[in-house]
């Protein structure tokens, strides 16, 4: 196995750019780490999981899905070139794994497999975390993973589109075997007590534990911003519209939706079944922890921690987790 | 797919995020700035849909003009030459000031700056004003008299530092949600304590150690009872009162006609109410207010604001971290406009019209001669005058006074009665329907400039895509028509030039270049280019030396409720919509939200009247009747009707009352006498 610096996989992604829209970890001009091209600005491959909702490369905030004119429609065409995406954590590629699972269950979302088609995915893991902590490594989520020796980046293939890219990538350094079991067993011995905690907060909802006057006071602090939507790799919810242009062609497009607006239940009549905040409130953490374990058969939530960094008011999912288990952890 | 870092065009906060362009040229989302001192990788919903309006169909994208009645395309030189001539001739025969200006805080500084010059230099009037004479004008008026600054005296960052807010007439969470949502971390994680003066249960009610229901417009009495409270039990800052201000014995005089008692029963709430929140604010190391338009929008507005600051004087609350009394602007702008002198009476900076040395030294940089010396017409004495005919032509960049100014067919008749009316912006509005010429504007994502944010931080405005149609910059038809006037003074390459002539007019912003403000901005004033600039003002000394305490006698509000208009209206913004909606009602999200034009009614009131929620109702007052959606909530107190004002299909503005503020002319949006009936 080979490692790399940051400057020789730098140039490796530049070099794709001619086959693949390339999406990198880069500082912007405000210091922002963010999913950008390669020349957006500095590779910065360490730092943890990216602020963007890392799906949104295969579900961007707003597309077109269809064009209709008097005598056609037309649905998008197949992608100039693939994505290549790099910068998932494992959180993110086990979240990439179900919304795969998501988009492609009864009928197939063909937009999004439209963008997710060819793509290469890459992680990166090990001693590159936010504040020199380690992160997991992902292992065969993914097709790539850039595995950080707190120096170079171990580059790990697990599927064939994974291997195609091998012999693209120029420079590195043999590194013996020892360093990447070294790794692993850093990797192994993360704690895992944010894991812990969502599966007692979902056995608590589950059991139906948490009362009504919980989620009156949670959502009081919400102020509607639909951050924690709109941040969440998970969340796929969209709305619809339309638009005609002035040749007469009508785009209709789709647009990230939030359950956390009255909008997005409410009945043509103006009634809402889920008029009140507090109702809302508790689907967004009911909806992840219990309802979807029922329904895929297991949490939803995978612990990325971008709901809570987004959240001006301090209840993503985390938070209100917490709060939760030390309310009614003991009932 | 690429992304430019800019500023949200919606309110004052002055949140940065990045702008994401598909690669067909057109805005498909928007992403947080982690690294944004006031953001810090938050958006709210406004924000998060900040994209959206920006490619709706609807955006005009070429100059109108009208023939026979009817608004038809032109080019853009038949359409600036017709002006120029236009407002010549009209001068001409009715003298200078027979023509009006209105810029707006939705333009960048740099554009606000051009129009005032266009209006000042080229036109020769000072009849140049904008909206933040709906929304803050008594914040200037008040502030510059008690402290010598109209402006926020704190940074958002003080907000999680103080021990004690008193939020009066500002929906926090909804107007200004990352200052709100501040408010709420600093209440649950530090403990500090919250008084809500504010009749509406707004959100921040909820976590408030005293929530105030007082009478709409009792706001002098209840600070004066206060005053009067902290001065009888000796809760005031001896040494801050005897060493940083003035005309403390005549503060004393007045605020011993409010005892607790008296004042309660003027505002409708109970002497110990008054009592209380006296000894909260004063009991506080660092306490601060947070106010907006319930402080501003009344016949004495000024008075309101000069109260505020009477009380953190006389609590020695000014000059350090988590204090300060601090106005909320409500548009993106609105600070930055009035910076740059789009105001009737100052240039930029504040720098009066009226002051010999002042014209002399913007004759001599502009190179014009015989600047006027009149205080000129404002938005609201401006439409006054165009319905009284003494108005003649009218420029409005930006604006739509048929939604928001008082008392909609009194404006109608005004625009009416115009002989001229050219209407500068991205969308048609009501008011573009009066319009003789209708020039096609860039939106904010399709140019370059700065805003100043409500914390006086002057941040950055980047081009993303390219100006829709023919669409312009603001700046560039500025320009473009001082050139076909006659005048050689007003060329410029970029926005970044037009930035270096404010900065070498104007001492507070004698510091500011593109080049500085390019990640985080600057807070004004930054008077030199190694000026870090000032997060907090009057630290150890009031910008006009000593503050002074202004006393004030509390006045009743212009017009009361009585047996036959028995409510109180107050109308405002809801969470979803801005101002007169041109821009919220164009994206998806937020009008999918708010559909509906509606009045918010009391659970007690409903019941009486027999008014189900969502029930059709009409709202009338002695200027017109409207029908809307009832809203039966509790959010709303017995007696008193709440209305946003965005909502062309029901305006909250046909209802509202043309009363001004004597001094500031700020109109009186948050009280008049209604009345409601069941529609069916």
């Amino acid at each position: 196995m080979k490692a790399y610096s940051v400057q020789e996989l730098d140039s490796f992604f530049k070099s794709l750019e001619s086959h693949y829209d390339v999406c990198v970890p880069v500082r912007r001009r405000d210091g922002t780490r963010a999913l950008g091209a390669p020349a957006d600005g500095p590779l910065t491959l360490a730092g943890g999981p990216v602020p963007n909702k890392i799906t949104s490369v295969f579900f961007p905030q707003m597309e077109v899905v269809l064009t209709a004119s008097s005598d056609r429609l037309a649905t998008p065409s197949p992608l100039a070139r693939p994505v290549f995406v790099v910068g998932l954590t494992a959180q993110d590629a086990d979240c990439l794994e179900f919304i795969d699972r998501f988009f492609a269950t009864g009928f197939p979302d063909s937009v999004y497999l439209r963008r997710r088609q060819d793509s290469v995915v890459m992680c990166v893991s090990g001693r590159c975390g936010a504040d020199g902590q380690s992160l997991k490594i992902a292992g065969g989520k993914c097709d790539l993973e850039l595995i950080c020796d707190g120096d170079k980046y171990l580059l790990a293939a697990y599927t064939d589109a994974g291997n195609a890219q091998l012999d693209k990538i120029h420079g590195g350094t043999e590194t013996p075997a020892a360093s990447l079991a070294d790794l692993e067993k850093e990797s192994n011995a993360l704690p895992n007590e944010d894991f812990e905690m969502i599966q007692a907060a979902s056995a608590l909802l589950l059991k139906n534990k948490v009362p009504d006057e919980f989620w009156q006071k949670v959502s009081d602090r919400c102020i509607a911003c639909t951050s924690c939507n709109l941040a969440c790799p998970s969340c796929t919810c969209f709305d619809m519209f339309d638009r005609e242009g002035a040749d007469g062609e009508v785009e209709r497009w789709r647009l990230w939706d939030s359950c956390q607006l009255d909008g997005f239940m409410r009945e043509a009549s103006g009634h809402n079944p889920m008029g009140k905040q507090e109702v809302r409130t508790r689907r967004r953490i009911h909806h992840r922890l219990a309802a979807d374990v029922s329904k895929w058969g297991h949490v939803t939530c995978y612990l990325c921690g971008r709901c809570d960094e987004v959240c001006p008011s301090g209840i993503g999912m985390k938070s209100v987790c917490r709060e939760m288990l030390q309310q009614y952890g003991s009932a | 797919m690429k992304t430019v870092l800019t500023t949200c065009p919606y309110c004052g906060t002055g949140c940065c995020f990045y702008l994401v362009v598909a690669d067909d040229g057109r805005l498909a989302g928007v992403e947080p700035s982690r690294e944004h001192p006031v953001a810090a990788g938050r958006m709210c919903v406004k924000g998060w849909n900040a994209f959206h309006f920006v490619n709706h169909p609807d955006r005009l994208t070429q100059p109108l003009i009208r023939k026979n009645g009817k608004l038809e395309p032109a080019s853009w030189d038949e359409a600036l030459d017709l002006i120029v001539s236009k407002l010549g001739s009209i001068q001409a025969e009715h003298g200078n000031d027979a023509a009006a200006f209105f810029a707006s805080a939705k333009m960048t500084n740099e554009e606000n700056y051009l129009m005032m010059k266009l209006a000042r230099a080229v036109f020769k009037t000072n009849n140049i004003d904008h909206c933040a004479r709906l929304c803050h004008s008594s914040t200037v008026v008040g502030l510059a008299g008690t402290f010598g600054s109209g402006a926020m005296t704190n940074s958002i960052s003080c907000v999680e530092e103080a021990d004690c807010i008193l939020v009066t007439g500002s929906n926090t969470t909804e107007q200004h949600p990352l200052i709100g949502s501040r408010i709420i971390r600093n209440v649950i994680e530090n403990g500090a304590k919250l008084i809500v003066a504010d009749n509406r249960k707004i959100r921040l009610a909820a976590f408030a150690d005293l929530h105030i229901r007082w009478k709409n417009g009792t706001d002098v009495a209840f600070l004066n009872g206060i005053m009067n409270v902290i001065i009888a039990e000796g809760l005031e800052d001896k040494e801050f009162v005897a060493t940083r201000t003035e005309n403390y014995e005549e503060l004393k005089k007045v605020v011993a006609g409010y005892p607790p008692e008296k004042a309660a029963e003027i505002c409708g709430i109970t002497a110990q109410e008054i009592i209380d929140t006296a000894r909260m604010f004063a009991g506080a190391h660092k306490a601060m207010i947070i106010y907006s338009m319930g402080i501003t929008q009344h016949t004495h507005g000024v008075d309101n604001v000069k109260s505020c600051a009477n009380l953190v004087m006389l609590t020695g609350n000014l000059g350090r971290p988590g204090t300060g009394v601090n106005p909320l602007r409500g548009q993106n702008n609105v600070q930055g406009a009035c910076d740059v002198g789009a105001l009737a009476n100052v240039y930029t900076g504040y720098q009066s019209v009226t002051d010999a040395a002042a014209r002399a030294k913007f004759e001599k940089a502009w190179g014009v001669e015989n600047l006027p010396g009149n205080v000129g017409l404002t938005i609201t004495t401006a439409i006054n005058a165009a319905a009284d005919g003494k108005l003649k032509a009218l420029y409005v960049a930006g604006e739509n006074p048929m939604m928001s100014d008082p008392d909609q067919n009194h404006v109608r008749k005004a625009l009416e009665n115009l002989e001229f009316l050219v209407v500068q912006d991205i969308f048609p509005t009501p008011t573009s329907e009066f319009a003789h010429v209708v020039l096609p504007a860039a939106s904010f994502a399709e140019k370059d400039g700065t805003f100043t944010s409500t914390e006086r931080r002057v941040q950055r405005v980047r081009k993303a895509i390219e100006p829709v149609g023919q669409s312009r910059a603001d700046w560039e038809i500025f320009c473009d028509l001082a050139k076909r006037a006659g005048y050689s003074g007003m060329q410029y390459g970029s926005a970044s030039e037009i930035m270096e002539e404010i900065a070498s007019v104007t001492p507070i912003y004698g510091g500011i270049t593109f080049e500085r403000v390019d990640e985080v901005g600057l807070q004004w004033p930054c008077r030199t280019k190694d000026d870090p600039g000032t997060p907090i003002l009057h630290i150890g000394k009031f910008s006009r030396g000593l503050g002074l305490f202004s006393p004030a006698e509390y006045k009743p509000s212009a017009e009361l409720p009585d047996s036959e208009y028995p409510f109180v209206l107050s109308t405002g913004r809801c969470y979803f919509h801005f101002h007169t909606g041109t821009m919220t009602r164009r994206s998806r999200t937020l009008n999918r939200e708010e559909r509906f034009p509606y009045v918010e009614i009391s659970p007690e009131d409903a019941k009486e009247l027999g008014i189900r929620d969502r029930e059709q109702i009409h709202v009338g007052t002695r200027r017109g009747e409207l029908q809307c959606m009832a809203r039966v909530t509790d959010v709303a107190k017995k007696g008193v009707l709440f209305m946003p004002f965005h909502f062309d299909e029901a305006p909250a503005n046909l209802l509202t009352i043309n009363a001004l503020d004597p001094v500031a002319k700020i109109p009186e949006y948050k009280v008049c006498a209604a009345r409601i009936r069941r529609s069916s």
